[in-house]
């Protein structure tokens, strides 16, 4: 009875691992085949496929455009987000629904319907942000806020602000300086959560890059889903690479989540 | 009287350092987004609902079907698997195994789009290695059988972000379940079958209803992963709204803006019946 268990158990787990690891290899293998679609293995290993795809200007191009996206974005967010998040929990607690509000509303916007709605009311106002960089990076900032805002409010949960901020003006400390010396040293596991979180969702995003700006500031996706109509070997380089990227960044959000302990909670899907 | 002023105002200054943070978000969620309520209510200024009955073509009328059939399938199918590894996950006795399971949920929830459908194509595509194995085997999957190009394959495609996103959800509530309950519905009788269905999945529903929900929105609002596997031949919403931003919009802006106000409405459903689910099942669990 309890061997059966077993079991069923391991049987299940297999086949989820399978289902998960299986197209991550199935491509990395791809990338690097002389050819791989009549038999069962590849016909050779060649990395012709990883030099041509990047020595192209393209390659550089598209990737430093993304690291610059996902760069710019994470730092606005956490400059809006930490003494924002800070604030509520040390003097207004009741703008609290208010701010939750304001990022759960990205949960139920399409990205199709954001960069729609973006482009129909600020290609109306004179201001330098229609299709510009400058409004990719303000809508990656709407969409990834949740992922921002909940590690950051909870590792600010997590600690007694209360008496920490008491504690730092009793001994003279002004606010900046309670924020910046004490407050966020001791949320910083939370905020580098966070900015992991929004670092791998905006290097990763296709739409709001391709309805926004599209050609005019071309993102490594971008590039990546040109040349899956044009190249597909090449294109299996480019996968591995996105895939590497996003897969690294998780393990250091659980490096991290799991180094500090209370964090752990921080992580956004939790 | 003077003391409580100042403490008003003293509150009111205070509200004012929440002000970046609600003027970003008044400019880039709510000011955007009343900006489509009001055209796709509009016309010439005058109210009328004439953007909504155009975008009842029958071309839109079927992306709205195919649409909320994938995100259904894709939600039912990611709670039923999701559940049943979930609670693998849980009651494994192995430290290690349970750890990196849940971790590679982790990374895995938030992955998407252009990479992952390129990755299907390389496993199930027309000349892809599982399709190639299953053909060994005598399981012809092309022309007929599944196409990844499809309907079909994006449910496939899909449930590669559904199901960690789903174990990830139910992971808590199944940690909520006490063994006591278990050895209780035992105790006086109960099959194991019996004390799922009359004790395990009623306290469970709120949370698997709410994960049902969430995972619905979650594939109703994608769009990366269709485009990159399907281009134009699947009639999903998102797509739709896609081609009209991309060339359209000058030409008929309301008529889009009114396919996003349709498809907002079932987001906001989705998203809401969730919070509420979700702050009914904490309420329990306490």
């Amino acid at each position: 009875m309890k061997n059966d268990r077993g079991i069923w158990r391991v049987i299940v787990l297999a086949l989820f691992l399978t289902f998960m690891i299986v197209p991550f290899l199935a491509t990395v293998l791809f990338s690097i085949s002389v050819r791989w679609d009549r038999t069962i293995f590849p016909e050779g290993l060649t990395l012709e496929w990883w030099d041509k795809v990047t020595s192209r200007s393209a390659f550089e191009t598209t990737l430093t455009n993304s690291f610059i996206v996902s760069f710019a974005t994470m730092f606005a967010l956490a400059l809006l987000v930490t003494p924002t998040a800070y604030w509520a929990h040390i003097r207004v607690p009741r703008g609290k629904p208010f701010i939750e509000f304001l990022t759960i509303i990205p949960f139920g916007i399409p990205g199709v319907v954001l960069a729609l709605a973006l482009i129909r009311f600020y290609s109306t106002v004179p201001l330098p942000l229609i299709n510009t960089p400058n409004i990719l990076v303000a809508a990656c900032m709407v969409i990834a806020l949740p992922f921002m805002y909940r590690p950051v409010a909870n590792a600010l949960d997590a600690i007694d602000i209360h008496v920490l901020t008491e504690a730092a003006q009793s001994l003279g400390a002004g606010l900046w300086q309670t924020m910046w010396r004490v407050i966020v040293p001791n949320i910083m596991p939370g905020i580098v959560s966070g900015c992991l979180l929004v670092f791998s969702t905006v290097f990763a995003e296709f739409t709001l890059a391709n309805l926004l700006v599209g050609t005019r500031f071309k993102t490594f996706p971008i590039y990546l889903v040109e040349f899956t109509r044009f190249d597909g070997r090449q294109a299996s380089a480019l996968a591995v690479i996105s895939f590497v990227v996003a897969w690294l960044t998780s393990l250091l959000i659980i490096w991290i989540a799991g180094r500090g302990g209370r964090p752990a909670e921080a992580l956004g899907a939790r | 009287m003077a003391r409580a002023s100042k403490q008003k105002s003293r509150t009111w200054l205070a509200w004012l350092g929440l002000a970046p943070f609600f003027l970003f978000g008044i400019a880039f969620e709510i000011i955007p987004v009343l900006t489509l309520v009001r055209s796709s209510l509009t016309d010439k200024g005058i109210p009328t609902l004439m953007h909504f009955e155009r975008a009842l073509t029958p071309m839109f009328v079927e992306s709205f079907r195919n649409s909320i059939q994938l995100s259904a399938a894709t939600a039912f199918l990611g709670v039923v698997f999701g559940t049943i590894v979930a609670h693998a996950i849980v009651t494994t006795r192995n430290r290690f195994v349970r750890d990196a399971i849940t971790a590679l949920a982790d990374v895995t929830t938030n992955f998407g789009g252009a990479p992952l459908a390129f990755a299907f194509i390389v496993v199930l595509g027309s000349t892809g290695v599982v399709t190639l194995l299953l053909k060994m085997i005598g399981v012809n999957l092309y022309p007929t059988t599944f196409r990844i190009y499809s309907i079909q394959g994006l449910t496939v495609a899909y449930l590669y972000f559904q199901l960690p996103l789903m174990i990830l959800l139910v992971i808590p509530s199944l940690l909520g379940l006490r063994r006591e309950w278990r050895e209780a519905a035992i105790n006086l009788g109960a099959s194991p079958a019996q004390y799922w269905r009359r004790v395990a999945l009623p306290i469970l529903a709120p949370s698997l209803l709410g994960g049902f929900l969430l995972l619905f929105a979650n594939a109703f609002g994608a769009y990366a992963t269709a485009w990159t596997l399907t281009g134009p031949d699947v009639n999903l919403v998102t797509v739709q709204i896609a081609a009209l931003v991309r060339g359209e919009v000058q030409l008929d802006p309301a008529l889009a803006d009114a396919l996003a106000m349709l498809s907002l409405f079932v987001m906001t459903l989705c998203v809401a019946g969730y919070q509420w689910l979700g702050g009914r099942a904490r309420k329990g669990a306490r």
